[in-house]
């Protein structure tokens, strides 16, 4: 009878440490995904209280929204007046009249103008005239007639970040063709207030996506954050990747605004030598090391690449100092530079994969 | 020993307390390893998102059709034994739609106009966040 007492008692023990087990292991993470604008803001804190952790992703959100409302290319703010990059588009189309912009904006139109001159005018946020002619400043995207006169009239008006002159906190530009468009450096300069912020509000451990865009502080619990790489073609991911500290991951693809015509598919990249939209490539991916910019990097950076022709792709990479890329071809055809070749794991079924050398 | 398996009975009278401390603890160590190593990519539930909160998860073996008001309009999400897609959709490029059946953990649409999404979550998450 003593044993049976003793059993119960042992087996009743165990159970409770099973439950304390299990309150130990559930793991102090904190996640929230919201929509601003149309982009998807995806944040995971780990090892701070729920209540600290929802205050500053919400910090984060209206930090965002802010910028989103301040730099939106097409859309006007609540009370109906040009956003402030409206404005000085505004101002461009008028002629070189110089007007007044804040020193945030001046400092991103230096910092895109320096990242748009090492590309070699691949990235160049001055197309906006182009863009739209496309159809992509636009909520929606449907398909557009193409007017070649048109696009060919845009594209040998030459505009560049290069036409925009910059003196103290005056701006204009010296062709009335330029139109900025930051769709692709503003999710990444967001992404890098957001780390600064992060950083400053002495949170470890961190991982911030803005529309794809992403950047780690610190790990999650004892292991690196681990991101996914979507598939351009299918509702998974294709690879998994480790994110250290400080890295940020980016991805352009030809699968999040695009319209379908007579069986050709036509994507928001355009490449501004031609004005038409890139279609030899259906995903980029590239790995940014830690660095003060790095959020802008991982937005920015794909781009040229995506745009290059193939067998340009490794210099246009270098041009940004970028080792990890992944190029997946028109023919879906991965490549990968042997930098990043070590670092991913295969998720999708069937991946044909060619190593760069 | 012998006799021992003869008379099971004994057995537990034979055993001292360093010997229920080493069962606890393998018991515990058992218990742990089963929590870190077992994870499974079959899909056991679906969780849609409406905007920044959790609209619900529901088990992925059933046959069922939810309806979700997002922020354009009425949106049809189906589950059928195993898998999940949208299947009605108000949004006008339909690219939710185009992602079609979600069988695997750690699939996912997403659509943007309508801030609805949909995930298939398994015994562990695959990444903590997805490049897109």
């Amino acid at each position: 009878m003593r044993k049976v007492v003793t059993f119960t008692l042992v087996t009743l023990l165990f159970i409770l440490s099973a439950f304390g087990l299990q309150t130990y292991l559930r793991e102090p993470l904190y996640h929230s995904q919201s929509y601003v604008f149309g982009t998807l803001v995806d944040i995971s804190i780990y090892g701070e209280s729920d209540d600290r952790a929802a205050q500053l992703a919400n910090r984060v959100l209206q930090d965002f929204q802010d910028l989103h409302n301040r730099l939106h290319a097409w859309k006007p703010t609540a009370n109906n007046q040009l956003s402030e990059l409206g404005q000085l588009n505004a101002a461009f189309e008028q002629g070189n009249k110089p007007i007044k912009i804040s020193t945030d904006l001046a400092n991103i139109l230096t910092d895109a103008t320096q990242l748009s001159v090492k590309s070699g005018g691949l990235f160049n946020p001055a197309i906006g005239h182009l863009i739209a002619t496309w159809g992509f400043q636009r909520d929606e995207f449907s398909a557009v007639n193409i007017d070649d006169v048109k696009i060919q009239t845009l594209v040998s008006a030459n505009p560049r970040m290069t036409d925009i002159v910059i003196k103290g906190d005056m701006a204009y530009s010296t062709n009335k063709a330029v139109k900025l468009d930051l769709g692709g450096y503003a999710k990444g300069y967001a992404l890098d207030k957001a780390a600064t912020y992060l950083r400053q509000q002495h949170v470890k451990n961190a991982l911030i996506n803005i529309g794809g865009n992403i950047i780690a502080l610190g790990q999650h619990g004892d292991k690196p954050w681990h991101v996914g790489i979507q598939h351009p073609r299918m509702p998974t991911a294709i690879a998994t990747i480790d994110l250290p500290d400080g890295w940020a991951i980016g991805t352009s693809g030809d699968y999040q605004r695009y319209f379908m015509l007579n069986g050709k598919r036509y994507c928001h990249i355009i490449d501004p030598r031609s004005g038409y939209p890139a279609q030899h490539t259906q995903a980029v991916t590239v790995l940014v090391p830690p660095q003060p910019h790095a959020g802008v990097l991982s937005d920015v950076a794909s781009k040229p690449i995506f745009i290059e022709a193939p067998e340009n792709r490794s210099k246009a990479a270098q041009a940004f100092g970028i080792q990890d890329f992944m190029v997946i071809d028109h023919q879906s055809t991965v490549f990968v530079s042997s930098a990043i070749s070590k670092k991913l794991h295969w998720v999708a079924p069937n991946v044909k994969v060619i190593t760069l050398p | 020993m012998l006799k021992l398996l003869r008379y099971p009975k004994s057995l537990l009278a034979e055993l001292r307390i360093g010997d229920w401390l080493i069962l606890l603890v393998s018991l515990l160590c058992v218990f742990y390893l089963f929590r870190t190593f077992w994870s499974n990519e079959q899909a056991t539930k679906v969780q849609i998102r409406l905007g920044d909160k959790i609209y619900a998860t529901y088990s992925i073996n059933q046959q069922r059709e939810i309806h979700v008001h997002g922020k354009l309009g009425d949106a049809v999400i189906t589950i059928n034994q195993g898998k999940a897609r949208f299947a009605k959709s108000p949004c006008r490029n339909q690219y939710c739609i185009h992602q079609g059946w979600l069988t695997r953990a750690g699939q996912a649409a997403i659509c943007l106009p309508n801030q609805i999404s949909l995930e298939l979550l398994g015994e562990s998450k695959t990444y903590d966040s997805l490049s897109y």
